[in-house]
């Protein structure tokens, strides 16, 4: 491929990462929020063979394969279950209104452009201008934690958090070494089983997964 | 070798409270002394360190203690096996009253032992990305265990801190990404680019605004585990809440943990910028930390909380030590040393308090002296100590760590810090004499076991030597660790 056609299919791809971690910001249906993580994760799959392709690196493969089972198959499927076990579907209030929380998120995005420039300035990579928009995933996923209430739509935040992050090291690295990449795998399945564990308790202990509703603890 | 069998052993802790190998009493008595031997190891390998410099394992220094590790390795298993041996003691579960109680006790042996199992591989590893995988691991194993009383205020403890934990932890990886991402650019890809020893080396070549950047990325990430303000906001809430081993476990070594993460990266930073950045940002943390802790110290009213806003107060101490080139560095890690000791001890004994009066609130204990005239002593002496009076450890180590600070030029940042501690100091002192003295309430039964405490002996030890002098072996290996982290 053309050196200069696959950066800009590159940018495309992690341009797509961001807008779909955005349209968490204007939907209110948590069975949404799910599929549009799923989404996100697929279009990452998608940039990690790119430049697998384009590098002739069998290990972005494997590391394709195991973001597709785990962050496209099988987080989703455990998400879908507990979303409908607790019988939760919407996002009610969130503590930022919708119009807000998009004006932040461009503003989010502005700053990382600032955050990543000695990044980029730095980097002699055909992928470096995806860069900036994988950090702006992250920060709209801690956004997303901040401003929602619903324990569910926290731990779609942190995914998308955690996508931002993964598209970063594919960008900015081409993938950190398998063992590291393989713990990183470990430790995201491991905590979103825990923290669906959580949810189900919450839900039976308060009757809802808003988390607003959690305040003995203060100072 | 040394350094496997050392990691196997809370490993193997943890196998056997699988259902089937063994009964719940023996589960404990296991996990007490595999905790105890994971002690003794690390000890051994200590002295290995002081004689050959570095104990590694694996291909290209894949495990690797150094003095700086050695020191920690110290801390946790220490920590751990005080922790694990004084909670077995008792023929109390850790969940005692509620359905499943063997059940709970299982997987709280299990947790357990994986808790401390990831701690040692953190501090033992040379790969940061892997020492980012153990740290984030830890987050997973102790979340459970705060949970386990299943109360609301547990539930929401625990959630919060899964969810921060989490999210500070992965905006730490995102600075071990930038470092990489910052090798890969100025030297090329090689696979072992994320090893501390590689990257420590090469560090002068590393391009400095990314270096500036993946350092704030760290910083902010570890921190959040480190208890350091403002992201300490998990901490009281999960150190009250989590069973007292795993309190004592939290604030005794896991903090200690984060924070020895933060160095490692210093030290990288360091090489290619100088000290000034790191050693700017760290005072800066350390003071809004301590005058954080300072503030709400006062206002609690639950002495387990008490506690963990203590332990914020003394990361704060910490994190301004290795901000203050050798000699500080020196004082923080004794700090770090004897804050475990004092508070991994005050811990276990608040647990005791809350099992027998039923209560954490500060105003419904009174007259612990009559009550637990043992409990209520040994805590009286943990608090004392945490307050840095002599003879305990901790009153030199602050002294070490306010001479530091002089010696480096920076009066008016010790002149703040003493100011926040005498703010701390009468707080403390209040609550715990209202605790202390008094007539407990009807129907508190009187009494308790001195043998009970027998654990904490070790505890008392520590305090009481380290308050004396610093034995030649352990200065040595204090030195050790301070050349490395401030050359």
């Amino acid at each position: 491929m053309a050196p200069a056609l696959f950066s800009r299919l590159v940018t495309l791809a992690s341009s797509l990462v961001l807008l779909s971690g955005l349209a968490v910001l204007w939907r209110h249906s948590l069975a949404a929020y799910i599929r549009t993580f799923a989404r996100q994760s697929f279009l990452i799959v998608l940039a990690i063979l790119l430049i697998a392709a384009q590098e002739r690196d069998v290990r972005l493969c494997v590391v394709a394969a195991l973001v597709l089972v785990i962050k496209v198959v099988l987080i989703p499927r455990v998400l879908h279950r507990v979303q409908r076990h607790v019988a939760a579907d919407f996002e009610i209030h969130p503590y930022v209104n919708t119009p807000l929380s998009l004006v932040i998120a461009g503003a989010l995005t502005l700053m990382s452009y600032a955050v990543a420039a000695p990044v980029v300035s730095l980097a002699d990579l055909p992928t470096r201008g995806g860069i900036p928009l994988a950090l702006a995933t992250v920060f709209v996923g801690l956004f997303i934690i901040i401003s929602r209430r619903s324990a569910l739509s926290q731990i779609i935040g942190f995914l998308i958090l955690e996508n931002g992050i993964a598209l970063l090291a594919v960008l900015a690295t081409f993938g950190v070494p398998l063992i590291v990449e393989l713990g990183v795998f470990l430790d995201v399945l491991l905590g979103v089983l825990v923290m669906q564990v959580f949810v189900y308790r919450i839900r039976e202990t308060f009757d809802t997964i808003d988390v607003d509703r959690m305040k003995d603890l203060r100072h | 070798m040394l350094l496997v069998a050392l990691l196997a052993c809370p490993l193997l802790a943890a196998a056997l409270a699988v259902p089937g190998i063994l009964t719940r009493a023996s589960v404990a008595r296991a996990g007490a002394a595999l905790s105890g031997l994971a002690f003794l190891l690390s000890i051994v390998l200590a002295g290995r360190v002081l004689a050959g410099g570095v104990v590694s394992f694996g291909p290209e220094e894949f495990l690797r203690v150094d003095g700086l590790s050695a020191v920690l390795l110290l801390v946790v298993t220490g920590v751990g096996f005080v922790a694990l041996w004084f909670g077995e003691g008792g023929a109390r579960p850790p969940a005692a009253g509620t359905e499943g109680g063997a059940e709970t006790g299982r997987r709280y042996h299990a947790l357990a032992g994986l808790f401390l199992f990831t701690m040692l591989l953190a501090v033992t590893v040379n790969n940061v990305g892997v020492m980012w995988v153990a740290i984030e691991a830890t987050t997973i194993a102790t979340a459970f265990l705060i949970g386990l009383h299943r109360s609301k205020a547990a539930l929401e403890a625990s959630w919060k801190y899964i969810l921060i934990g989490s999210v500070g932890i992965a905006l730490a990886f995102v600075g071990t990404v930038l470092a990489y991402f910052n090798f890969v650019q100025r030297v090329g890809s090689t696979p072992y680019a994320l090893h501390w020893t590689v990257l420590s080396r090469v560090a002068v070549l590393l391009d400095p605004d990314v270096t500036r950047l993946a350092f704030v990325f760290v910083l902010v990430g570890y921190g959040t585990k480190a208890g350091l303000a403002p992201m300490h906001t998990w901490l009281p809430d999960a150190h009250s809440e989590a069973p007292a081993p795993i309190s004592a476990m939290m604030s005794g070594s896991l903090l200690a943990v984060a924070l020895y993460a933060i160095l490692r990266f210093k030290v990288v930073v360091d090489a290619c910028l100088g000290t000034s950045f790191t050693d700017r940002m760290l005072i800066l943390t350390a003071l809004v930390t301590l005058a954080v802790a300072a503030l709400l110290l006062t206002r609690q009213a639950n002495y387990k909380r008490l506690l963990a806003y203590s332990s914020v107060e003394h990361m704060g101490l910490m994190c301004l030590g290795s901000a203050l080139g050798a000699p500080g560095v020196i004082a923080a890690l004794l700090h770090a040393l004897t804050h475990a000791a004092a508070k991994s001890m005050a811990f276990l004994l608040a647990g005791e308090i809350r099992d027998r009066y039923g209560t954490a609130s500060l105003a419904s204990v009174r007259g612990l002296l009559r009550a637990m005239p043992w409990t209520g002593a040994l805590f009286a002496a943990g608090i004392l100590a945490l307050l840095g009076l002599p003879p305990a450890g901790l009153f030199l180590s602050e002294m070490m760590l306010l001479r530091a600070g002089f010696t480096a030029g920076r009066p008016w940042v010790m002149g703040m810090v003493l100011a926040l501690l005498v703010l701390i100091f009468p707080a403390l002192l209040t609550h715990l004499n209202r605790m202390l003295y008094g007539e407990p309430p009807e129907g508190t039964p009187r009494g308790d076991h001195p043998r009970r405490l027998m654990p904490l002996g070790l505890n008392l030890a520590v305090l009481l030597v380290l308050g004396l002098w610093i034995p030649g072996p352990l200065a040595r290996l204090l030195w050790r660790a301070a050349e490395i982290v401030a050359p």
